[in-house]
């Protein structure tokens, strides 16, 4: 790989890392809240929602994690892409619906509204997650494959 | 000459990223004193009474009174004719307000969404404690009220000039 790739690969890595591991963090320590969050949506059945809020608040510290120590990139740009399409679509069903709530995605207090804004944003966010996918990169990374 | 490391597969890395997110998420969840149940407790073990459609329309008939548990924006848009609104996140500022109207009534009708059940079980849960004799939860939706026909009261749009 190219010098200016390796470092666009990094920049990827360390800001999807990143931003995985902030919005973790108030999800995997307030798991009541996120699932009151997550239940909002009301698209889970009542039986599922603490669970799934639980799986999904550790999957993304774990995917966090992964980005910035730079272990199994591919897989976890699978996922991180994989996450934030599903996270855009939520956003725009949300929109269509008139939801209006918060979103839920970032710490408390962050102020995003689930709706179109929040789905642009999801989808802009998923563009290093596909960078990544193709192009994993090695600078700093403890085992990239 | 040095022995190659054995590298998963996409899928197989996929996998064991879910697990490992998975087992670390259910033994955290389990010993951090903030941890959850697998229901939160107004589902698992409720004070209040379930109650479908056709009866809450009798209900509201015989003057119960609804709470919406909805957004506030949900319930400016339209609600249940003569619903009052208490929503978790702003539930501690606005009880107090409501508490007289809402020790009056007969029983207390509470409606949320329907499948996950949030928030009106958590409201309702909350006004039993509160010492509320008879509490219900509607176990459809708003949409489903107001698609039966049932009484519904909306802001009056303004007609263009």
């Amino acid at each position: 790989m190219r010098p200016w790739s390796e470092a666009l690969s990094l920049a990827c890595r360390l800001f999807l890392g990143g931003l995985y591991l902030w919005a973790a963090h108030d999800k995997v320590w307030l798991p009541a809240e996120f699932a009151a969050a997550m239940a909002e949506y009301d698209m889970l059945p009542l039986w599922a929602v603490n669970p799934a809020s639980v799986a999904l608040a550790w999957l993304e510290l774990v995917l966090g994690l992964l980005l910035l120590l730079g272990v199994w990139l591919r897989a976890a740009a699978a996922w991180a892409a994989a996450l934030l399409a599903l996270f855009t679509g939520l956003m725009v069903w949300a929109g269509f619906t008139g939801a209006g709530f918060d979103c839920g995605c970032f710490p408390a207090g962050a102020g995003h509204p689930a709706g179109f804004e929040s789905a642009l944003r999801d989808f802009l966010m998923m563009l290093p997650a596909l960078w990544l996918l193709w192009r994993p990169g090695r600078w700093l990374a403890l085992r990239p494959q | 000459m040095p022995a190659e490391r054995k590298t998963p597969g996409l899928a197989l890395a996929c996998g064991l990223i879910l697990a490992a997110a998975l087992l670390l998420g259910l033994a955290c969840n389990l010993f951090m004193p903030q941890g959850i149940g697998w229901l939160p407790p107004w589902i698992s073990r409720p004070l209040w009474q379930p109650v479908g459609l056709a009866p809450a329309a009798a209900l509201h008939r015989q003057g119960a009174l609804f709470v919406d548990a909805r957004d506030p924006s949900q319930y400016k848009a339209a609600r249940v004719r003569g619903a009052l609104s208490l929503y978790p996140s702003e539930l501690k500022l606005i009880y107090p307000l409501l508490k007289d109207t809402l020790a009056q009534a007969p029983l207390v009708v509470v409606y949320g969404r329907s499948r996950s059940r949030f928030p009106a079980a958590e409201i309702g849960q909350f006004l039993r404690g509160q010492g509320l004799g008879r509490v219900y939860v509607l176990q459809e939706d708003f949409a489903a009220w107001r698609a039966a026909g049932l009484p519904v009261q909306a802001p009056r749009r303004r007609s263009g000039s």
